[in-house]
């Protein structure tokens, strides 16, 4: 599942579930059963869950693109990155040398 | 989000989260019901009254009791308890109730009943100043829901008198 996946999974998931919670709520009150109202939403629940939770095809329509390796290596030599030690101990050193 | 055991989780929690509001929505629907229950006992006979040894009176009496609970009954109501209670006072203590009879309504079929019956718990007053008295017969109702707050409420029925001797 990719980033956007996540996120559309997710909403998903409150949407559904809020939807279904009103509409639990409204049939039970006009049908005046609890019963039912709880019977709704527990199916909402189960559905929700079937949609949201396993890793369908939908929700990796937008794949990470990883830079090929040799670009990153180039991409490296281009912008060189002092490793966090040198970084930290620059100040330093530079003085005692002189 | 990445894994179905986080989504799992937190279809779940939010789920726990939205039935608990239901819930709370589900008690609070119950303040629209006004309900107009109504209740009429009659006390047929007295069976028998009678000073015990250690000085507390007793009464006896067969009652029927009418009564019409449906309007208390609304899509959050698990079961209503009814209890008639005899409510009189004393110079000790200014409310006495002694519950004469109770009964638990499952459905609102049954919540409109009517019932011939002595009484089930024994009428024993906290010393003997039962004769000539005048009482209250009570119905005091307790409704359970399914979810969220209890309500309870009364019919008080007064105009009964006891027998001014034993018998």
């Amino acid at each position: 599942m990719d980033w956007q996946g996540q996120r559309l999974s997710e909403q998903l998931m409150q949407v559904m579930l809020l939807t279904f919670a009103v509409a639990a709520y409204l049939t039970g009150f006009m049908v005046n059963s609890f019963r039912l109202m709880m019977l709704i939403f527990a199916g909402s629940v189960v559905l929700t869950a079937l949609i949201s939770v396993p890793n369908w095809p939908l929700f990796d329509r937008h794949p990470l693109k990883w830079l090929e390796p040799s670009v990153a290596e180039e991409f490296s030599r281009e912008h060189p990155q002092k490793p966090v030690s040198a970084l930290a101990a620059s100040g330093k050193k530079k003085s005692s040398k002189k | 989000m990445h894994s179905w055991g986080y989504r799992l989780n937190a279809v779940a929690t939010f789920s726990l989260t939205v039935l608990g509001v239901m819930c709370g929505m589900v008690s609070f629907s119950d303040n629209f019901n006004h309900p107009t229950p109504s209740a009429d006992v009659r006390v047929l006979n007295i069976n028998w009254f009678q000073r015990h040894p250690d000085g507390n009176d007793e009464v006896s009496m067969t009652m029927n009791i009418t009564a019409n609970l449906q309007s208390l009954f609304t899509w959050n109501t698990k079961q209503v308890f009814v209890f008639l209670a005899a409510e009189y006072e004393t110079p000790m203590n200014s409310l006495n109730q002694v519950s004469l009879w109770d009964g638990i309504i499952p459905t609102k079929e049954h919540a409109r009943f009517w019932i011939h019956t002595a009484n089930k718990y024994r009428f024993i007053d906290q010393g003997s100043n039962l004769r000539g008295k005048d009482f209250n017969l009570t119905l005091h109702w307790h409704v359970m829901p399914k979810t969220g707050k209890m309500f309870a409420d009364k019919i008080v029925m007064p105009g009964y008198h006891l027998l001014e001797d034993y018998r």
